[in-house]
């Protein structure tokens, strides 16, 4: 596993990020979130495997990084990928069926725009499962440290 | 081994396997620890095979349920388990924001003791799952794997960006 051994460090990252992500404060709130079904989102969502497939390629990402400081056209898009207009309309047309992008429709520029949700959902689930049992790993490395010292606090009753 | 995808986490614990073992089967440890920053009710632990763990957790006004069902028991090394998401009368339930997450996790925990410390090493695959729970499930472990790790802190950031906008 790329992981390795967690360490507490970057676990705080983790959870900064996911929290981030998720747009929330708190771990709690972050697993209300995620585990108990509490759905932002209307239920039309493309697949998770669309999401990833979308995700898995640099350009796509870049171009998504792009969109987060506002809407583009395909000409703008295309500039600093070095890259022709049909080619950034094919990667466009892999992020909109992913959900990831939405473009004008009635409009001569056809501004593509990000659209985050879906994005959100995909990303955060299996993260979340790992989240869930890192902080708790946190904790029990407490109660663990807690129990060595005073190891007559430990209770009797097992 | 199976073929089916398995996500795996490791840890290290400054303790001796013992002590390790003991915060995970006994039920004033375990609510201790278990679950992030909720109040965590261990309505019913019994640490053997075929033995079940019914584990609230509460934060505000709001509850989620697990259910475990212990397969395998191997003190002080080893843990298998049949984890579900359920609902307050302990049937396990789908999710409907994922409909093919697994219902069902085969979650293994292996407890090995190098020197003072405890190597903790856990596991899940799919359980009896549906193709389309093993394709869900290998997806989301594919993408933590392809690098995700930088990709993630990079759609963390586009949220974050996009947030302040609104």
């Amino acid at each position: 596993m790329p992981d390795g051994w967690c360490r507490s460090v970057s676990v705080g990252q983790d959870q900064l990020f996911a929290a981030k992500l998720f747009g929330l404060t708190g771990l709690g709130l972050l697993y209300n979130h995620s585990v108990m079904n509490i759905s932002p989102h209307p239920s039309t969502r493309p697949s998770l495997d669309a999401i990833f497939a979308a995700l898995a390629d640099p350009t796509r990402r870049a171009i998504l990084s792009r969109l987060t400081s506002g809407e583009a056209s395909v000409n703008e898009l295309a500039q600093p990928f070095e890259m022709s207009q049909p080619a950034v309309s094919k990667h466009l047309k892999v992020l909109e069926r992913a959900g990831l992008v939405e473009r004008e429709t009635n409009k001569q520029r056809r501004l593509a725009r990000l659209n985050a949700a879906p994005m959100a959902d995909a990303v955060g689930w299996l993260e979340d499962f790992k989240q869930f049992w890192s902080t708790s790993f946190d904790q029990l490395d407490d109660l663990l440290e807690e129990m060595k010292m005073a190891p007559s606090e430990e209770p009797r009753d097992e | 081994m199976s073929d089916l995808p398995t996500y795996i986490l490791e840890r290290e614990f400054n303790a001796p396997r013992e002590l390790v073992w003991k915060t995970w089967t006994d039920p004033k440890l375990l609510a201790r620890w278990y679950g992030p920053n909720v109040e965590t009710i261990v309505h019913r632990l019994d640490v053997k095979p075929g033995g079940l763990w019914l584990n609230e957790m509460k934060w505000g006004e709001n509850s989620n349920y697990q259910r475990v069902e212990y397969t395998e028991v191997v003190a002080p090394e080893r843990l298998v388990w049949l984890h579900s998401n359920c609902d307050a009368d302990w049937n396990i339930s789908t999710n409907p924001m994922m409909a093919d997450w697994p219902r069902v996790l085969l979650t293994t925990v292996t407890f090995n003791q190098v020197g003072e410390q405890t190597k903790m090493r856990l596991t899940w695959v799919p359980h009896e799952a549906s193709d389309a729970e093993i394709a869900c499930f290998g997806e989301a472990i594919a993408g933590m794997d392809k690098g995700w790790g930088a990709g993630m802190e990079l759609l963390a950031g586009l949220l974050a960006e996009l947030q302040d906008e609104k």
